[in-house]
């Protein structure tokens, strides 16, 4: 090494040792700033995990999770959103605005989460249970249960989460607020309503019947219907069935929650089978957007479910 | 094995064949009409015997003549070309370990199938037997390369049929994950299943079977040969090259096209042949033929065994194969050792 180079070296790894003192004490100064704030312990599918101050930089990894934070008015840096921002549903993505997206739900990258440097991450307890670890090492990560909980779970999850953004307050206006326009809102539906109602997920592949347990089917039958499924023996949230057993729930009422696009609906209506359902027989077949009525799963979310139910069934 | 094409050719053997062939129509026959009997709705036996002469659009005659119906066919063509495929494949191979699932070509197929879901949305399902034919035959070919350099022993296959099963597999995963909103039905598949099969799927499938066993049947005296061992062939003046080719085409034909429809379904191929051996002997002319008959009955009483695991729901009869499968599967390595 000659003395040009050596000089070189002195010069660069001086530089280094300031650069990293500055970012040090930047640290030191937040977390400081943090500490003032008093520390809440909120407990989750996972455990419990102490919360300081209000968090900011929030990352979510379940569209439930946006529509909570929406609600509260609150966007998130990050949001799971299978890598396609139409997902958003329209109200929610006007709100938030610009976000990062951290990849699928189903396999969101912990590199992208990291690079945000969240100080609250929410996951999902079905599909991120096994990324909890390494997700706490970024920052605080609450697990709540999005994907397979019903309309009144889902309600309970938002109460975990505002406390955790330390916004109690704002969330029971919210919640008040909702309860409101949900009254409302069903104060349309007369009280003999009695009809057997079957909301499904149709793809070009398959259809998958939504119970009594999953999100919709519970909003649902809180209006006051009930859910056709339940008749065959089949309970589980979702279901992939066959035409066969579709024609033997015999709905009254059927909602189509799809992306666009051709489904394996257009195939059975070839089938003289089809005709037999109560619902196509009284011309009680809707088609709506899979992302605001199986995806989202949220107050905003379920004010829109219950507002196009109305309107299509009694206006 | 001359020791028993002789033993077998004795003057009652006709009239072996003939009530075998009896026998096994009779349990297809009847295998078929308690599939058709099974499901969510209560459909009485007199309804089916009835819905064959008289459709009156009620609701137990459609259950049975557009739905459960073209479920047992497609079960019934899905175990005959599966089997056929695999005594095919042991024939020329000469490798009783030899069958679609384990030479790499369910899950090429497989891996096309999903790969045309991702990137050809718009592939109607009668062209998606073509993606799975082109999956087949590099699935097919791989393991063929990999298994045969140095000389091809049971061992070897297996070990690259697995590294390419999995490699194929590993790719088929990838292209899930990534793509989680496209192939959201594809998993379901991907274990293996024939429910929700319409006339269309038999419509789409049929022509491929029929080409695919009837092919069979004219190359079988030459797979016969062939089975023999390659310097038997080529001393009775056979083409073992031409031969090769036109069985290998077959065999994608007959497992592509199933899978195509069904998705990977293990072990008919490689069970079904060795049953038919045992009963029939190593005379592929009656081998081919057999193992469709007795690939149909096993695939048709698997469905009705995978609506029973969970009912009322639906479990992909891949499930059942692999269950009744994977002990025959270790019987045969634990055979052959004793045999070496």
């Amino acid at each position: 090494m000659n003395r040009k180079s050596s000089l070189w070296f002195v010069v660069i790894a001086i530089l280094a040792l300031i650069l990293s003192a500055c970012g040090s004490t930047d640290n030191n100064s937040d977390e400081s700033s943090e500490e003032s704030g008093d520390e809440r312990i909120i407990s989750h599918e996972m455990g419990e995990t102490p919360i300081s101050g209000s968090p900011e930089r929030i990352v979510v990894l379940e569209f439930s999770f946006v529509d909570a934070l929406a609600s509260l008015g609150i966007t998130p840096v990050g949001i799971a959103d299978d890598d396609d921002s139409e997902r958003i549903i329209g109200p929610i993505a006007e709100q938030i605005g610009e976000y990062t997206s951290v990849g699928t739900r189903k396999e969101p990258s912990v590199e992208i989460i990291s690079s945000l440097q969240p100080d609250l991450i929410i996951a999902d307890i079905n599909r991120h249970k096994d990324v909890y670890e390494k997700l706490s090492e970024i920052a605080p990560t609450i697990v709540l249960s999005s994907l397979s909980s019903n309309y009144e779970e889902n309600v309970d999850s938002f109460s975990v989460i505002a406390e955790a953004l330390g916004e109690t307050e704002k969330a029971e206006q919210r919640l008040a607020q909702h309860e409101d326009t949900m009254s409302e809102l069903k104060s349309n539906v007369p009280e003999n309503e009695s009809r057997t109602i079957l909301p499904a997920v149709v793809t070009d592949t398959g259809f998958h019947a939504h119970s009594s347990t999953s999100y919709t089917g519970s909003l649902l039958e809180s209006l006051g219907f009930e859910n056709a499924i339940q008749g065959t023996g089949i309970e589980d949230a979702t279901n992939k069935i066959d035409l066969e057993t579709l024609v033997e729930s015999n709905p009254d009422i059927m909602f189509f929650m799809t992306s666009g696009g051709e489904t394996i609906v257009s195939e059975w209506q070839q089938n003289p089978l089809w005709e037999e359902i109560s619902a196509v027989q009284n011309g009680h077949v809707y088609e709506v957007d899979q992302n605001e009525w199986s995806r989202f799963r949220g107050l905003i979310a379920a004010e829109l479910i219950v507002e196009q139910t109305i309107n299509h069934l009694y206006k | 094995m001359n020791v028993l094409l002789k033993k077998n050719n004795t003057k009652k053997r006709p009239i072996f064949l003939g009530l075998l062939f009896i026998i096994g129509i009779s349990i297809l026959t009847v295998g078929i009409m308690l599939s058709m009997s099974i499901g969510i709705a209560d459909v009485h036996f007199s309804h089916i015997v009835e819905s064959f002469f008289i459709n009156d659009l009620s609701k137990e005659h459609l259950f049975v003549q557009t739905i459960r119906l073209p479920r047992a066919i497609i079960a019934c063509l899905i175990g005959g070309n599966l089997a056929v495929a695999g005594a095919i494949m042991q024939a020329i191979t000469r490798n009783p370990l030899a069958s679609p699932q384990i030479f790499g070509i369910n899950a090429g197929a497989s891996f096309f199938v999903v790969l045309s879901a991702v990137f050809f949305t718009a592939a109607s399902p009668s062209s998606v037997v073509y993606f799975a034919f082109l999956g087949a035959t590099i699935g097919g070919v791989l393991v063929y390369y990999l298994g045969s350099s140095g000389g091809m022993t049971p061992v070897k296959l297996a070990l690259a049929g697995i590294t390419i099963h999995f490699f194929l597999s590993a790719l088929t995963e990838g292209l899930i994950i990534f793509n989680e909103h496209t192939t959201e039905g594809v998993l379901f598949w991907l274990a293996g299943a024939v429910d929700s099969k319409s006339w269309q799927d038999v419509k789409i499938i049929l022509p491929w079977s029929l080409l695919g066993l009837l092919g069979s049947l004219i190359l079988a005296k030459s797979i016969s040969v062939l089975s023999l061992g390659e310097n038997v062939a080529r001393g009775l003046g056979q083409n073992i090259g031409l031969i090769r080719l036109f069985s290998g085409i077959l065999v994608v034909i007959l497992a592509g096209a199933s899978v195509s429809i069904a998705g990977p379904i293990g072990f008919v191929g490689l069970i079904v042949p060795h049953i038919t051996r045992y009963i029939v002997g190593v005379d592929y002319r009656l081998v081919l033929p057999f193992s469709a008959l007795f690939g149909a009955i096993l695939l048709v009483y698997a469905d009705i065994i995978a609506r029973f695991i969970a009912f009322p729901y639906e479990s992909p009869v891949g499930i059942v194969t692999a269950i009744l499968g994977a002990p025959f599967f270790f019987y045969l390595i634990k055979r052959r050792k004793k045999l070496s």
